[in-house]
């Protein structure tokens, strides 16, 4: 996947103004966010609950994880599915999905300063303007920060 | 080969269901030597096995089954009879070919295990010689293990090549016709199919998105009549390809229990007893991922009443007894869940010694053992305390790993109970939900957020009331209790523990929901069950026999928060989590009950002693069985259609006879309202429906049940909230409505 010549399709996403892209196979549907259920005690970037074909799917929110400012209103705001495996389904709330882009491997470039732990593991330029490549595994794997308990 | 990948699956879980009617036809012929039929079984199972690994070229396999076949042929054609010599080396073969399908399941190749004995063995039985002269046996060689060296062959019928077979025999089996020696049994239409679990699942799936889809239809409102009709239609076949995909999910325990006779017969021989097993009800059906989950539950019982709780012949033939032991394997289905019975005709387990063990152990007090009933007494077997070896040979050898038979029971929802009276023997009743997938749940709600709990962990429900007299909360802020029938009861609030609202928010009334799971008691405090504030006693606790949620995992994210353990999607579509009650005591370090208070507790069968509490139209207190309530439901007046005198309501699974609860009582009936309220009892065709007039709340009974007016009516009086219910079981619900018809 990382040879120089490997294609790699990704979905671009605006979250906020910051552009993003993850890898396009993991994507299952694009939905208009709907209402969640809340899941109290879970990590802060975990937005609710939805379910869509049977599943109960997390939907998680990378403005918190990333630290990405937002408006407190997202007219278009977006449920991205994604499908890691059988029974591993998740959901990013998104401002807008953008596109479908076939990236070259070669042409996505190491974030500057990596702790090993961002899942912002890549970054391109598209058009006019610079798109983070998002890591999803990594971004629920790594460290989250609980919600502030009221006590 | 990696086209045949498929095909040798297939070969494998046919070989399997193969070996399984192998152990039940060898054991069913130890009784009944002259069976021909069975004879003719386990010579089909095994010929059927050799073809198959002949085709996918499994030499080994095919040349032990070969030589199994050979000996079989012998004892079909009557020169050999079927004794211990002759059955011996057929076990070993069964064994055999467990191991090299187990070897190409795991490694896809036959394994290198040397079965030459076994060959050797297997033919020396076919000639009749003892099986432990081996050396001058050919190996029997089917064609594509040319392993033929030696020859001797001293009689010609000794080789198993194929169709010679010159003699004297009646000659009805060159191998060619081997399907045929048993015309009679022939193999039963085929009314069933393999289906992968997947496609399974997804159909359960999209069966859960059309009720939700069925529900946006149902809650549009529309003056148009075949608009509605439509929708009625969608609306009942709906349910009713809920009820049929769910039931694909479910499987015969006689997955599990199919295996006993060949445990029994080994340990049985290890143990020097003589045991006979009797199994009834092995096609009562379970869901599939329970049915592995008892596998190794009950054959812990088995083993044990084998090896500790039948007596050896000699002792049984002193105690009067008849030298062969009867273990009984019973399972049946009641109302939502299944019942399996380890039952032994044994020495018992002595109560005095384990009563005497419970207080050395300090898990009760003297005095308490002594005022505590043998069937609890009996219950410390469960204790971890009791389960070390050392431990169980002074109480005769019982109890070995019976905490570990209860956990895991009781991780999936079920529970164990134990009854022995010595010297006639001991039964452990194993009960288990029908499903996991699919349970009832209360669905309660805090904080203006909506919570699902699975109903077998709900014991009772408790409104708090601001008013002296009425329930409320007690104890120090820190630990506040509620106190039930003079038991103190810790408390959760839910609401504080979720941090959806602070410490210190009031708790001047709401709800408790009185949980038990494995040793611990606990209210857990909620503004209230589903409905709104307003909505007092009724609605809630309807809402809480009525709703069945399937359960659906939430995912490694959400299941570390360790206050969930899965989510479902309701009827009005909103996704609601599960609380993961086991996780919820493990974080708020509640202490568990102790023993006496727990013996103490109403009964060993809690669910059975659980009552739904409701009026009759005309007034009077009734109450039904819990475990008879099947669901609560409403219908407009107009939907009761008479059939002469009798009644009857269209519900999704077909007609249900109706009968007013006064009508049963054989009161004067009450007024009756636009919506009738009814209680459905009993599953599907035994299913009655009795209406009601207001449900007021469950309940666990005070008193045991008294029978008054007897049979007639079938019912009797007890103590419910302090005041006198007449019971309506469902016999008196059916049989009051069946004599509708005939009036």
């Amino acid at each position: 996947m990382a040879t120089t010549t490997a294609v790699v399709r990704h979905c671009t996403f605006r979250v906020g103004s910051h552009c993003l892209a993850i890898d396009a196979e993991a994507v299952a549907e694009v939905l208009t966010a709907r209402p969640v259920t809340r899941v109290p005690l879970a990590p802060a970037t975990v937005v609710g609950l939805i379910h869509r074909r049977g599943r109960i799917v997390p939907i998680l929110d990378p403005a918190i994880r990333l630290g990405l400012p937002t408006s407190a209103e997202r007219p278009n705001a977006t449920h991205l599915v994604l499908r890691l495996g059988d029974d591993d389904w998740y959901g990013l709330l998104v401002d807008e999905v953008l596109d479908v882009i076939d990236v070259p491997a070669a042409a996505v470039e190491r974030p500057a300063a990596t702790d090993g732990e961002s899942p912002l593991i890549g970054i391109f330029a598209a058009a006019d303007q610079l798109v983070h490549v998002l890591d999803f595994r990594r971004m629920i794997q790594t460290p989250l920060r609980p919600r502030p308990q009221s006590s | 080969m990696q086209d045949n990948s498929e095909f040798i699956a297939e070969f494998l879980v046919e070989s399997a269901d193969n070996l399984d009617a192998l152990d039940r036809d060898l054991l069913a012929l130890e009784r009944t030597p002259d069976d021909a039929t069975l004879v003719a079984g386990v010579f089909r199972s095994i010929h059927t096995i050799k073809g198959n690994s002949g085709f996918f070229g499994f030499s080994k396999l095919g040349a032990l089954a070969h030589a199994g076949e050979h000996l079989l042929g012998r004892i079909r054609d009557r020169v050999l009879p079927f004794d211990a010599a002759s059955s011996a080396p057929l076990y070993a073969l069964v064994d055999a070919v467990r191991t090299i399908l187990a070897s190409i399941r795991d490694t896809g190749g036959e394994g290198d295990h040397d079965f030459r004995d076994l060959s050797r063995a297997l033919t020396a039985a076919a000639e009749g010689r003892p099986v432990a002269v081996a050396a001058a046996a050919p190996d029997p060689a089917t064609p594509p293990a040319p392993a033929v060296a030696s020859e001797p062959a001293p009689e010609p019928e000794l080789r198993t090549e194929s169709p010679p077979r010159p003699a004297s025999q009646p000659a009805v089996q060159p191998p060619a016709v081997v399907e045929a020696p048993a015309p009679t049994a022939a193999a039963p239409a085929e009314t069933t199919i393999r289906v992968d679990v997947g496609v399974l699942a997804s159909i359960l799936d999209l069966v859960g998105e059309l009720v939700l889809a069925r529900n946006e239809l149902r809650a549009i409102d529309t003056e148009d009549r075949s608009v509605s009709a439509a929708s009625q239609r969608i609306n009942a076949v709906t349910n009713a390809l809920q009820e049929a995909a769910v039931k694909t999910r479910l499987q015969p325990v006689d997955h599990v229990l199919g295996r006993f006779p060949r445990t029994v017969r080994d340990l049985a021989v290890a143990c020097g007893k003589e045991v006979r097993l009797d199994i009834d009800g092995a096609s009562t059906e379970l869901d599939r991922s329970l049915v592995e989950a008892i596998r190794d539950p009950l054959t812990h019982l088995v083993r044990n009443a084998v090896d500790h709780g039948i007596e050896s012949p000699a002792d049984r033939a002193a105690a009067g007894k008849p030298r062969e032991g009867r273990l009984t394997l019973r399972a049946f289905q009641e109302s939502g869940s299944v019942t399996i019975e380890v039952a032994d005709d044994g020495g018992g387990i002595p109560v005095t010694a384990v009563r005497a063990k419970a207080v050395a152990r300090g898990l009760i007090s003297a005095e308490a053992a002594a005022a505590l009933s043998d069937h609890d007494v009996l219950q410390f077997i469960f204790e971890p305390g009791f389960s070390t070896a050392a431990q169980v040979t002074s109480v005769s050898g019982r109890g070995v790993g019976m905490d570990v038979v209860r956990t895991n029971i009781e991780a999936i929802g079920g529970t164990v109970d134990i009854d022995s009276r010595p010297g006639l023997g001991t039964t452990v009743r194993v009960r288990v939900p029908l499903t996991l997938a699919i349970v009832p749940a209360l669905v309660v709600r805090t904080a203006g957020e909506r919570f699902a709990i699975p109903q077998a962990a709900v014991r009772e429900l408790v409104r708090l009331r601001t008013d002296r007299d009425g329930p409320r909360i007690e104890g120090l802020p820190e630990a506040p209790v509620l106190r039930v029938r003079g038991r103190l009861v810790p408390l959760v609030f839910l609401d504080r523990l979720l941090g959806l609202r602070p410490d210190n928010a009031s708790d001047a009334d709401g709800t408790v929901v009185l949980v038990r799971i494995d040793d611990h008691e606990f209210g857990l405090v909620i503004d209230g069950l589903r409905g709104d504030d307003t909505d007092a006693g009724h609605a809630l606790v309807e809402a809480a026999v009525l709703t069945t949620i399937v359960v659906k995992p939430i995912g490694g994210l959400l299941a570390q928060v360790g206050m969930y353990s899965g989510a479902t999607v309701l009827g009005d579509g909103g996704v609601v989590l599960i609380l993961d009650l086991r996780g919820i005591l493990r974080t708020t370090r509640l202490p568990p009950i102790p023993p006496a208070a727990d013996a103490a507790r109403a009964g060993g069968t809690p669910f059975s002693d659980r009552y739904l509490l409701c009026t009759t139209r005309g007034g009077r207190r009734i109450a039904m069985r819990l475990a008879d309530v099947a669901r609560l439901e409403r219908y407009p007046r107009t939907e009761l259609e008479s059939l002469g005198s009798r009644t009857v309501v269209r519900r999704d699974t077909g007609f249900t006879p109706v009968v007013d609860a006064d009508a049963v009582l054989d009161t004067p009936a009450g007024p009756a309202p636009d919506m009738a309220r009814l209680v459905v009892l009993g599953d599907e065709a035994a299913a009655v429906a009795v209406e009601v007039g207001v449900i007021l709340d469950v309940m666990a009974a005070e008193t045991a049940l008294q029978e008054d007016r007897a049979v007639t009516v079938g019912q009797g009086t007890l103590a419910l909230g302090g005041r006198a219910a007449e019971l309506i079981d469902h016999a008196a619900a059916r049989r009051r409505a069946e004599t509708g018809i005939e009036s």
